[in-house]
């Protein structure tokens, strides 16, 4: 576990650089996490996918399924690369605090 | 330790030459192997400047974890405070490999281990037969006999009292303990080394061995395997962490997505009393690769099969990752699935494209389970999809497939069960012949993927790199061979068929380290996805190029 500065806060975050607190996310940690990813600007298309992802993991407690992100925001894989160059799971779900995926996926 | 000054400068002099002592020595990273050392891949990736430069471990990381092997961590060993505590670590070390020789308390393995820790002739043929120690340019520390041997002395000094004089010098101190525990984690447990083994050593089961007393005894750990991985699936019912909602809503989605891409309605059955088949996947395939249970399910249902999922705790997931590091976590799991089974009244369970389940509820499930729970057999998915292509019930159109195609042999398939010829069957009947090609070697012969025995889903601190740079190598060199007479661009698209999830992900995470769809056009997926691509009843191109 590391400190993470993200503004005036300061947040725990696994090896990973994954969010340890889920509850400590808020719209600032979530930019200094893209900092982290290549993403140095979230665009209302970042968080589109932001969004759906922290609404469904605090539904479910677990991140959807790539495709369902995929079909729900409209956005095919390929965009949601280039909006976030490290991929869904390492990326988007980063930023989005959600915790690192877990089993063979 | 040598009387030619500090082992790290000697090292260094003689490129790495670590000898069986160092494992005790207070001297650092025992070695770090530049990218200068490893054999050029071929083209268009043959030029080892243009590989990717391996990242150094944060100081940070290296402040915290026991890191004194080789420049990456699998394990996060947190350092100990004290003297006494590092003491109290090696007295527990010793503890568990003690029991490891003891009949009530392994249950599983005993006799392959007493004869492996009893004899090697040092012929070194594992050495050659090992994809990790060949790729690693010759590394005297991922020789298999390297840790093995370390392990003979520890069992022939510290356990049986023999003497250092027959059986070889070796201290056992902490930094000998970490190191080794981390040096287990550089082992894919594929058993290549076992096979050629003249006189039957398994060094693959020594590491994991090592692995389990790491667990079992001194609860070392890694995370993604344990507290993400078998913990959770027992606690949650996944490894994933879908609970039995998320999966059924996930599976609803996928069917839906199944009938958009085929035209075939398929509704997934769960728990049905007395179906014939309990068909259990690797619940990572749901999550990751939803086109896999879609296919299974497509070709199951045209098949007229009598089929089911559990929705059961555990038994939706057939992942069982004590398999690679803890006997008690490793039946706990193989329990939930033969209950599960029991309670629906199967006939058999069928175990999908995921080579560790094969292992796990087949050949040692077989060892451990009481009687009243092993009365239900375990089979294969490859051969059930033999019989539906033989049924005739099916009709393919090879022309469908028309791409260059290769085929991956998972090693628990292949190597361990002896499953060759029914995945080669089933391709003979959906691709064109002139359109596939043997990787060499192959069948029993095979090479891991490189992220067998749960490395494809470990990437803390650079652990990634070092899997890609070693583990991975040879698996990505013999694709890159196997497609060796092809344009290797996009514009014509390679299939890399890999019938078993872990091995999907890993050749997934090389693809993508390489770039290798963009530069070589190469994909991969499972063999299903390719027999539903050529079934004739289902609208064209299952497969997804555009989707990796």
């Amino acid at each position: 576990m590391a400190e993470f500065k993200a503004g005036d806060q300061v947040v725990d975050i696994d090896e990973d650089g994954f969010l340890q607190e889920p509850d400590k996310w808020n719209e600032v940690v979530a930019a200094a996490l893209g900092g982290t990813e290549g993403v140095d600007d979230l665009t209302e298309d970042h968080w589109k996918v932001v969004n759906f992802l922290r609404d469904y993991y605090l539904e479910f407690g677990v991140a959807p399924m790539i495709r369902k992100l995929c079909k729900e925001t409209g956005f095919k894989l390929n965009v949601i690369y280039e909006l976030f160059p490290s991929g869904p799971a390492k990326g988007a779900c980063k930023i989005a605090g959600l915790p690192k995926p877990t089993g063979c996926v | 330790m040598s009387d030619q000054g500090h082992p790290g400068d000697r090292r260094a002099e003689l490129k790495q030459l670590v000898e069986l002592t160092d494992i005790s020595a207070d001297c650092g990273p025992l070695a770090d192997i530049p990218l200068s050392q490893q054999i050029p891949l071929p083209p268009p990736f043959d030029k080892l400047e243009d590989e990717p430069q391996p990242t150094p471990l944060t100081d940070a990381a290296k402040e915290k974890y026991e890191c004194e092997l080789d420049g990456t961590i699998a394990v996060n060993i947190p350092k100990p405070e004290s003297k006494e505590e590092e003491e109290r670590l090696v007295k527990s070390f010793l503890s568990g490999m003690k029991k490891l020789f003891e009949e009530e308390n392994n249950w599983i393995f005993l006799k392959p281990l007493v004869i492996s820790a009893e004899h090697c002739a040092k012929c070194q043929t594992c050495s050659d037969s090992c994809h990790i120690y060949e790729e690693s340019g010759g590394a005297e520390l991922y020789r298999p006999s390297y840790r093995s041997e370390i392990f003979r002395r520890i069992y022939h000094k510290y356990i049986k009292g023999e003497s250092e004089w027959v059986h070889g010098e070796i201290d056992l101190n902490w930094k000998a303990v970490a190191r080794l525990i981390e040096l287990s984690y550089r082992c894919n447990l594929c058993r290549r080394c076992a096979q050629t083994c003249p006189i039957g050593v398994d060094n693959a089961l020594l590491a994991r061995e090592i692995r389990k007393v790491a667990s079992q005894e001194m609860n070392i750990q890694v995370k993604e395997l344990h507290e993400a991985g078998s913990v959770l699936q027992q606690k949650v019912g996944s490894s994933t962490g879908m609970n039995d909602l998320v999966l059924k809503d996930n599976m609803e989605f996928i069917d839906e997505d199944t009938e958009e891409k085929t035209g075939i309605k398929v509704e997934t059955p769960f728990d049905v009393e007395g179906a014939d088949i309990l068909l259990i996947h690797n619940a990572g395939e749901i999550m990751a690769w939803p086109e896999n249970p879609g296919a299974f399910h497509t070709l199951f249902n045209a098949a007229g099969l009598s089929w089911t999922l559990s929705s059961d705790l555990a038994a939706y997931d057939g992942i069982n990752y004590g398999v690679w590091y803890d006997d008690v976590q490793f039946a706990r799991t193989a329990m939930l699935h033969m209950q599960a089974a029991k309670k629906l009244g199967v006939k058999k369970i069928v175990l999908g494209e995921c080579g560790h389940a094969h292992k796990a509820l087949t050949v040692i499930a077989d060892r451990i389970l009481a009687e009243g729970l092993n009365d239900i057999p375990r089979e294969s998915c490859m051969t059930v999809l033999l019989d539906i292509v033989r049924s005739g019930k099916i009709k393919f159109d090879k022309s469908r497939n028309d791409f260059p195609v290769t085929l991956h042999d998972p090693c628990n398939m292949t190597r361990l069960m002896g499953i060759i010829q029914p995945q080669r069957e089933i391709i003979e009947a959906i691709v064109p012949a002139e359109r596939f090609r043997e990787m060499a070697p192959h069948g029993v012969e095979n090479y891991c993927c490189g992220g067998g025995s749960g490395f494809a889903i470990m990437s803390g601190h650079n652990f990634s790199e070092w899997r890609h740079r070693f583990s991975g190598r040879r698996k990505f060199r013999q694709i890159l061979e196997a497609f060796g007479d092809e344009e290797m661009t996009k514009e014509n698209p390679k299939y890399v068929c890999a019938p078993c999830s872990n091995c999907k992900g890993q050749i997934r995470d090389i693809i993508s380290h390489y770039d290798a769809w963009e530069k070589a056009g190469i994909h991969y997926g499972g063999l299903v996805e390719l027999m539903v691509n050529a079934m004739v009843d289902a609208k064209p191109d299952f497969i997804d190029w555009e989707w990796h």
